[in-house]
């Protein structure tokens, strides 16, 4: 076998055994499925032209994903209906603690005793409902980690920033899914200010 | 979180600590054998941290049964057609 035929039967196995979480993904990412095939044919076309930059067979899987990434950003995130960008900064790894004290203290006594026969309730298309609202880089963290299985490790280099970065995201999209859930809750019926709280307020 | 006498024992990383380490945790990220050790001592003496990660963790089993999507034929097809033109 040359070494073409060797680079081409790893990538071709390598494109066969991600093509799900790569569509999946794509899927989240663009919102409609001929967007995501398009994408994922188009991730699949840069990813042969650039796998002489692949340094470590290992990691096929966060760099298929950062070019995956790569391509949602240039050529379809300006076209999807985005929301809003956070205002959270992410240039650190900021303590959950201390984002969670710049939180309401209806949320916070949510957050501390979540309602479990809502959350055994619930339906899975309401949470990823709830995740499609997230911005941007906290959607697409939690997709990587949650969804899709990738490792921090793995998350931080198919978005291009440093794992503490990840950590960050992780906290901060996952509270923010929290708030989501909590206003959902609160629209059901299950988490109605307490006592406590308005006494607090 | 919890002001419980029970989850504050002698060697226990209080609720604050516990908090803190919850994502890692529950997402396989926390690698120090001494941090998971006293995280999950935490969560057996702590009934509100418990039942916080019990959430959680069906919140991600949630996450990973209704958020992943099987590949169309059609794009299978498409694709194994580009990777013989390579």
């Amino acid at each position: 076998m040359t070494e073409k035929e060797d680079t081409k039967t790893f990538f071709s196995r390598g494109i066969e055994e991600t093509m799900d979480p790569l569509y999946g993904t794509a899927l989240r990412l663009t919102r409609t499925g001929a967007d995501a095939e398009d994408l994922v044919a188009e991730t699949v076309t840069k990813a042969w032209s650039a796998i002489d930059t692949l340094q470590d067979r290992q990691r096929f899987r966060p760099w298929i994903f950062r070019i995956l990434h790569n391509c949602f950003i240039s050529n379809y995130r300006r076209e999807a209906v985005r929301p809003r960008e956070s205002a959270y900064e992410e240039n650190d790894d900021g303590g959950l603690v201390a984002l969670l004290n710049t939180q309401p203290d209806e949320f916070l006594i949510w957050w501390a005793n979540p309602e479990r026969q809502y959350f055994n309730n619930m339906l899975g298309s309401a949470i990823m409902a709830a995740i499609d609202d997230l911005p941007d880089a906290f959607r697409t963290t939690i997709i990587l980690i949650n969804v899709e299985g990738l490792t921090y490790d793995e998350a931080a280099e198919a978005l291009g920033v440093p794992p503490g970065t990840v950590r960050s995201r992780m906290k901060r999209g996952r509270t923010l899914l929290q708030k989501a859930l909590w206003q959902q809750a609160r629209d059901a019926g299950f988490a109605g200010p307490t006592e406590n709280s308005r006494h607090k307020a | 979180m919890n002001s419980d006498k029970e989850s504050h024992s002698h060697d226990d990383i209080g609720c604050l600590a516990a908090i803190e380490a919850f994502y890692s945790y529950l997402d396989g990220e926390l690698s120090n054998p001494k941090a998971i050790e006293d995280f999950e001592h935490h969560m057996g003496h702590c009934r509100s941290c418990f039942s916080r990660a019990e959430v959680e963790r069906l919140l991600n089993e949630r996450m990973r049964e209704s958020g992943t999507s099987k590949a169309p034929e059609d794009l299978r097809d498409r694709v194994r057609r580009l990777m013989d033109e390579f």
